[in-house]
């Protein structure tokens, strides 16, 4: 039972962390409707920064808000590009994101891997202090939890203020916004950056978690995100009273949960990207047969 | 809504169900289980496999009796390749081993609760990858360097120019580079290196190298560029330049010559390490990394005679004829 529970905690782990680039997307692709492809560039960003300080003896800790700060960066980039420079949506993402590739490697090299010895925000002392005694892969558990949660939060409160419905508005009815006497250009790099603040952030606690970085590794998180939002929203899509920000993160731990049973059936290891896409089909066609199913009670 | 979570909670149980057969089947006994995290499939990662059991078998071990081996590869998806990591972590293995540079720096932070040992294998340089030190140990394929570059002068006594493509986000290729530029000079060479980004670049990087008249091009073990090799050998086939391989199955494919390691010992070195280690002799804290030492010369003497290089007696003799035609 306790090879269960421990497959179980470190699934949850990897949901809850990879949950901030589905709260990311979740504000690009579903509100602002803007397909970011900056994620796959920011991701990585936020995991060099830190994998860099951390190695260089910084405060773990630390790392978090700068790896916001860059990702707000970044976002802040594709934003301008967009919006002054008028380059198409998708095309100022790639533009960031072909950028960041470099600035990574610069950054970091192709890897760079934090030592045992030095301390994440696992192992860091206040961590420390108060969950000392739970095992390391426990402590990972609480922690991204409730990091997850307060970012949760946080966006959740952050989308009922006035300028958080704003940013609602503009994916919705950008003419409205406007009518309203609202730059909706200043609005969408607003949202980029939360986003990509968000997204930076992830490849942070990613960092930490897996004590390392690679060049490659934002490759298919903007996939990852797409498809967890996805998900998330098809599952909760009668259910009008459950957050966006909720979807996300469901959307998040069913895709790496899905990951891990195909993982765990034991298949020839060639055969785990079609287990999952058969997996991933089942869930989406039983989430929308379920949506009929209602629709045609009412 | 009740629908919905009708449907949420059938999906969560399935999801329990399926985790739970497949943890049953983790359950200890005096059967050691080895995870096995290969970073993709690809020819010389899969020699290096192979050669591992091969090892264990060597070493006295039986597949079913003394061990069972759980093999996942990660397809190179970084995120696929942490979670098999933690995988293998929950089913709390008795051994990971790791081939290639990401999977083991997965391994072996995956590792860290339980102080799981790791094994890898297929690794430049485990020291600037932070591998070398605590339950860790494995081998290294760190290329001959000098070994080649002295082959190439010995079928090309005229040659000036070598040119060379490599993935700048692959550290295994970063480093070889260093050490190329570092000694070609001493051989009468100067290196011509393309770094490329992604495998769509690297034809546009052979036009690059062969309009700036390189005298010939050599391959690092790099999975992009070694994964359009093919590609490669049509357009410099075309233009009359040889490329040298670094390791056999490149030869195979079409490359005049390597001075390579066979990765089918690197395994079986790697299997006889972890033996030692399942059998309780020794811990892989206290046992170092090796470097595999010996290499062997691989020749395709097809494409030797296309390019005009007539093979000396003197490689001839101990070179190994590798045509896959």
């Amino acid at each position: 039972m306790n090879v269960f529970l421990d497959l179980v905690a470190g699934t949850l782990t990897q949901g809850l962390i990879y949950a901030l680039i589905s709260y990311g997307i979740f504000i690009t692709y579903k509100i602002l409707d803007f397909p970011d492809l900056t994620v796959d560039g920011s991701f990585p960003l936020g995991a060099a920064v830190t994998a860099v300080l951390l190695t260089r003896g910084a405060a773990p800790w630390l790392t978090l808000p700068v790896a916001v700060l860059i990702g707000a960066t970044a976002g802040l980039c594709t934003g301008l590009i967009h919006v002054k420079a008028g380059v198409r949506d998708l095309l100022a993402g790639i533009i960031t994101m072909t950028a960041l590739f470099s600035i990574n490697l610069q950054l970091a090299g192709s890897n760079l891997t934090v030592p045992r010895a030095v301390d994440t925000i696992f192992t860091s002392r206040p961590v420390m202090a108060l969950l000392g005694g739970v095992p390391l892969l426990y402590r990972k558990l609480i922690v991204s939890t409730l990091l997850a949660l307060v970012i949760k939060l946080i966006l959740d409160a952050y989308f009922r203020t006035k300028n958080g419905l704003l940013l609602r508005a503009v994916g919705d009815n950008d003419t409205l916004v406007t009518t309203l006497a609202v730059d909706k250009g200043r609005l969408k790099i607003l949202g980029l950056m939360i986003a990509n603040a968000l997204v930076a952030l992830c490849g942070c606690l990613v960092c930490h978690e897996q004590r390392s970085f690679s060049a490659t590794m934002g490759t298919g998180q903007m996939v990852f995100g797409l498809a967890a939002v996805i998900i998330g929203t098809t599952i909760f899509r009668r259910a009008s009273r459950v957050k966006g920000t909720t979807a996300a993160v469901v959307g998040s731990v069913i895709y790496k949960a899905v990951i891990q049973i195909a993982i765990s059936l034991g298949l020839p290891a060639n055969l785990l990207k079609l287990v999952t896409a058969v997996l991933f089909l089942c869930i989406l066609v039983l989430g929308t047969r379920q949506g009929k199913g209602a629709e045609r009670r009412a | 809504m009740k629908k919905t979570m009708k449907a949420v909670v059938c999906l969560a149980m399935c999801a329990v169900l399926l985790f739970a057969l497949t943890a049953c089947g983790g359950s200890k006994t005096a059967v050691k289980s080895i995870g096995i995290n290969q970073y993709g499939e690809h020819a010389s990662l899969d020699n290096c496999r192979i050669g591992f059991l091969q090892g264990l078998k060597e070493a006295g071990l039986e597949e079913g009796k003394d061990f069972t081996v759980d093999y996942q590869n990660a397809g190179f998806d970084d995120t696929v390749n942490a979670q098999i990591a933690a995988s293998f972590a929950a089913n709390n293995v008795d051994m990971m081993v790791a081939i290639a540079t990401p999977s083991a720096v997965a391994c072996f932070s995956a590792a860290e609760d339980k102080d799981i040992p790791v094994v890898f294998s297929a690794i430049s340089d485990p020291v600037s990858a932070g591998l070398a030190e605590g339950n860790i140990t494995g081998t290294s394929d760190k290329l001959p360097v000098e070994a080649q570059l002295d082959l190439i002068r010995t079928l090309q006594p005229d040659a000036k120019t070598i040119g060379i493509i490599y993935t700048t986000s692959e550290a295994n290729s970063v480093s070889t580079i260093a050490e190329y530029q570092e000694k070609a000079p001493s051989y009468g060479f100067t290196i011509d290196a393309i770094g490329v980004t992604a495998q769509s670049e690297v034809t546009q990087a052979v036009d690059t190298l062969l309009s700036r008249n390189v005298d010939l091009l050599n391959n690092l073990t790099d999975n992009n560029v070694v994964g359009v090799l093919p590609a490669i050998l049509e357009k410099t086939n075309e233009a009359k330049i040889p490329v040298y391989g670094s390791e056999v199955e490149q030869v195979k494919i079409g490359c005049v010559a390597a001075a390579g390691i066979d990765y089918v010992q690197l395994g079986i070195q790697t299997g006889k390490m972890a033996a030692r280690v399942l059998k309780g002799e020794i811990t892989c804290a206290n046992l170092p990394f090796e470097t595999i030492s010996e290499y062997g010369i691989y020749v395709n003497s097809a494409a030797l005679a296309e390019m005009g290089i007539a093979l000396p007696a003197s490689v001839a003799e101990k070179a190994v004829e590798s045509n896959a035609a």
